[in-house]
């Protein structure tokens, strides 16, 4: 059966190196820091099917708290970024919506703490970010950026999983993720969905992405 | 078709979303209370949710083949409609019922992704030694643009839905689990999309829907109205299959997602998305 599933993982690999040819996968987000360029050169790696056997996690817990860590990351940047800007530097009704995502991550982050309490492990904390944005428009390119990042994360740590109901619960976050990187994507200008499958990242690649915008 | 008919198979087509969103607060509850309140590492290994999720039922599926043969049934519906219907649909028509330019485009898109769904999904339940479902015969019920939109909104949704409450019977089986989980994402961007199209938030909540093998079988047996002559039986389990969908469509009810849609909303990308 493994080399099987390894038929699948190829199958999509091909797939995707063809959308990965025509066009970046964070499109062109010019404003983008140095996260954000990371993340699309990282996401054009051909990680995927190298990418499952790697065992990065020790168990759950560590999942978990992989997950917390960028969606503190997350959580952060839309409250601090958004205290910082009106609704009408946006397009009419993006405001709202970035208010949603905010409080989506901020659930995010409520849910993964209790359940990291509930398993007896110690959660991490927010840390101090430095997301490099200059302006509104800035601000949702690293949006973008973020999110698409979160998508990846959350596949590529999935596997890794050993509980059931932890991993539907991983599951019920990262198709909100898709949804937020689907709409950050149209609002930049980009292709919601621009490939027909989503790219796992592992845990390396996701840190040397996000690393960055981690200053403390 | 009949209002009655219509009307009948909206709230169907529906149901399994709407009774799904109805715990939506309930949900959001357990979020913060159920996990402390019922307390340690037992609940979470043992008990019947975390995030409010419901536990695995294992007998759902007999394997992983079931378990893709019950995604590539979706797929197939998913992927004959967004043929069919780009067909019907010329770019003007779509433009002419209130859409932006680019709409057109992303529609051909997500019918180019619902197609490599499929083939992949066909390719492994192969090489798995498993037999495929092959396409059935549909009745999507749709009339115009407005409803072709409406029900990819739904059929978007409810695959979202279907995905995130499938891959847990896929936790012992890595690659396929996160093979799964790369379409389910895209799926969940579909829908987002297709939400902002059709008015509605991008992201409704801040924990996708889990639906059940039964809750999507309900929402989505009403469209397929039987199999291909040729189509076997799948795996030849009792999951979720083709068969049990033909049943559900036999029951008569149509297809028709009609939803009412005014003008402002349908021209909602272009404005949430003047650049794209």
């Amino acid at each position: 059966m493994p080399a099987l599933h390894t038929l699948f993982m190829n199958a999509i690999s091909e797939e995707r190196n063809l959308q990965v040819s025509r066009r970046t996968l964070l499109g062109t987000g010019s404003k983008l820091a140095i996260g954000g360029t990371a993340a699309m050169v990282a996401m054009s790696s051909p990680a995927f099917a190298r990418l499952v056997a790697a065992q990065a996690f020790t168990d759950d817990l560590d999942v978990l708290n992989y997950a917390l860590t960028l969606e503190h990351l997350e959580y952060a940047f839309y409250r601090d970024g958004l205290a910082g800007y009106s609704a009408d530097v946006f397009d009419d009704g993006v405001y709202d919506n970035l208010i949603d995502i905010r409080d989506h991550e901020d659930a995010h982050v409520d849910a993964l703490i209790s359940t990291i309490n509930d398993l007896g492990g110690t959660p991490v904390e927010e840390a101090e970010y430095d997301f490099g944005y200059q302006n509104a428009a800035g601000f949702l390119a690293v949006a973008a950026a973020l999110e698409n990042t979160g998508v990846s994360a959350y596949d590529g740590a999935a596997a890794s999983i050993e509980n059931v109901a932890i991993l539907n619960a991983a599951g019920s976050i990262v198709a909100v993720e898709a949804r937020h990187a689907s709409y950050l994507n149209l609002i930049n200008g980009d292709d919601p969905f621009p490939a027909a499958f989503e790219t796992p990242l592992s845990r390396d690649e996701i840190l040397a992405i996000a690393g960055p915008f981690i200053v403390g | 078709m009949s209002q009655l008919k219509a009307a009948r198979y909206h709230e169907s087509l529906t149901s399994a979303l709407t009774q799904a969103q109805a715990h939506r607060s309930s949900r959001r509850a357990a979020l913060r209370t159920s996990l402390v309140a019922t307390g340690g590492a037992a609940i979470v290994l043992t008990g019947p949710s975390v995030f409010g999720f419901r536990s695995a039922m294992a007998q759902d599926f007999a394997g992983p083949v079931d378990v893709l043969n019950y995604a590539l049934t979706l797929e197939h519906l998913e992927a004959t409609f967004y043929r069919e219907f780009n067909d019907e649909f010329s770019a003007m028509d779509i433009e002419s019922a209130g859409f932006g330019s680019n709409v057109r485009g992303r529609l051909e898109s997500i019918e180019a992704h619902e197609a490599e769904h499929v083939d992949v999904l066909v390719t492994v339940i192969d090489s798995l030694g498993g037999t495929p479902v092959t396409e059935a015969m549909y009745n999507f019920g749709v009339t115009d643009v407005d409803s072709y939109i409406a029900t990819a909104q739904v059929l978007e949704n409810l695959g979202t839905g279907a995905y995130t409450g499938a891959a847990q019977f896929l936790i012992d089986e890595d690659d396929l689990l996160t093979a799964a989980l790369t379409i389910h994402g895209v799926e969940a961007r579909h829908a987002s999309y297709l939400n902002v199209l059709n008015g509605d938030s991008p992201f409704p909540e801040a924990f996708e829907t889990a639906l059940t093998p039964a809750e999507v079988l309900a929402a989505a047996g009403p469209l397929i109205v039987s199999e291909m002559p040729d189509t076997g039986t799948g795996a030849g389990t009792d999951a979720p299959g083709l068969g049990t969908y033909a049943a559900l469509g036999a029951l008569g009810l149509g297809a028709a997602a009609v939803v009412a849609r005014t003008r402002e909303s349908r021209t909602r990308e272009e404005a949430v998305a003047v650049r794209a």
